[in-house]
């Protein structure tokens, strides 16, 4: 196992070398930023190649974090290049917005997410849901999408608590998790993607 | 456990995956980040104050309370950050805490709304996503090494030895997110108006740097 892990981390660090060589050759502000999404994957991989459920609990913190620091990354570089004024119009192209190819995507990245279940399945689930709110101008209840929110993680935060005290019944418990975390994540994807559409739309 | 440089733990909280202690080091460090933090939380922002060369003439610079009140937010955030980095147990939520402390420290400047001050924070926020790689890439290592992340189980001396390189990437990791030997070569961001917040970044880095030596000379 150990010969396989360093034949993994030794293709990593080549990875990693030739990323920080285009980096440090690049001189566009805005190709730095796409290039450094990419050092960073490179950075999941080394967690990747642990191999353990433990690396799958990290991974998803790392690749949060940075999530986050491209969001901020990206909103410093449309304030200093002043380019917040332009509106974006989602995806605005013709054969997306009119035909059925985002319905049946959407749909089956949704039923694929509820066979995954867990957090892994809420993000694909959500992500087809992103997709077909971005493709299509909906406007939909932000109110009762907030309220499954909230419900489904109250029934995650339950199902912890059945873990702590009740732990015979751990299977209904892991169930509820699953299924609260599932919606819950599907949920905040969704209303991501609606909220996008509703401000550049 | 006697060369241990933080001294012998005080006090260790386990609760599941999460772990908390304090040794005389670390509380001295949590302490100082609490009072910077209510400090923050509580005083009232400078005005900056330009004088023209040659003259009697100067003018204070108009700052917005919008602005203010982002930056006094990122500040706090930043504080609690580095006090979480002071007081886990866990290698990974450290380096997490750390990767927080970075985007806060840019969040700090970036709210101020001057080309210059902006360029600066935009190349700052490039090095610390780029030290995300080595940081989570050394606390991988230290994983895959000793096949834990305490800090506990590393001060008994149990597991195998940390190989150097691990420790390498996470001090690496740490420079970066803490921005500490690039502000003295680029210190442009710091001519941001508003004196509590950017002094938190320098604070910051500064305390995540002391921890990371307290890390590093566990395993």
């Amino acid at each position: 196992m150990w010969g396989a892990y360093s034949y993994g981390i030794g293709a990593v660090m080549v990875a990693a070398v030739i990323a920080f060589f285009a980096l440090s050759r690049e001189r566009d502000d805005l190709q730095k930023l796409l290039l450094l999404d990419l050092v960073e994957m490179v950075g999941l991989g080394v967690i990747a190649l642990l191999g353990t459920d433990l690396a799958e609990a990290l991974i998803l913190p790392g690749l949060t974090v940075g999530i986050a620091e491209l969001l901020a990354l990206s909103q410093i570089y449309c304030t200093k290049e002043g380019i917040l004024d332009r509106p974006v119009t989602g995806l605005n192209i013709e054969v997306i917005a009119l035909a059925d190819a985002p319905l049946i995507l959407s749909l089956f990245l949704v039923v694929y997410g509820l066979i995954l279940s867990g957090f892994t399945g809420g993000a694909v689930a959500g992500l087809g849901l992103v997709f077909l709110f971005l493709s299509r101008t909906f406007r939909e209840d932000l109110n009762l999408l907030e309220m499954a929110s909230g419900i489904s993680w109250a029934l995650w935060i339950f199902a912890f608590f059945v873990f702590m005290f009740l732990p015979q019944y751990w299977f209904v418990a892991l169930m509820g998790a699953a299924v609260g975390i599932l919606l819950k994540v599907t949920v905040k994807m969704s209303l991501v993607g609606t909220m996008w559409g509703e401000q550049h739309g | 456990m006697a060369d241990l440089i933080g001294g012998i733990p005080l006090f260790v909280l386990e609760f599941g995956d999460e772990l908390v202690y304090f040794t005389p080091y670390t509380i001295t460090l949590f302490l100082l980040a609490l009072t910077f933090t209510l400090l923050v939380l509580i005083s009232r922002p400078e005005r900056q104050i330009d004088i023209a060369f040659g003259g009697d003439a100067y003018r204070a610079k108009e700052i917005t309370v919008a602005e203010m009140r982002f930056r006094r937010f990122m500040a706090i955030a930043c504080g609690l950050a580095t006090m979480g980095a002071m007081v886990t147990g866990d290698i990974f939520n450290f380096t997490l805490f750390t990767a927080m402390v970075g985007i806060t420290n840019v969040g700090i400047v970036a709210a101020v709304k001057s080309r210059h001050v902006q360029d600066a924070a935009y190349q700052y926020g490039l090095v610390a996503l780029a030290a995300t790689v080595p940081l989570f890439a050394g606390a991988a290592v230290y994983a895959a090494v000793t096949g834990s992340l305490s800090m506990i189980e590393l001060m008994k001396g149990t597991v195998p030895a940390v190989p150097l390189i691990a420790k390498g990437m996470l001090v690496l990791g740490v420079i970066g997110e803490g921005m500490a030997p690039f502000y003295a070569a680029k210190a442009e961001m710091f001519r941001a108006p508003g004196a509590p917040y950017v002094i938190m970044c320098s604070l910051s880095s500064l305390l995540i740097f002391l921890r990371v030596v307290e890390i590093v000379m566990l395993g």
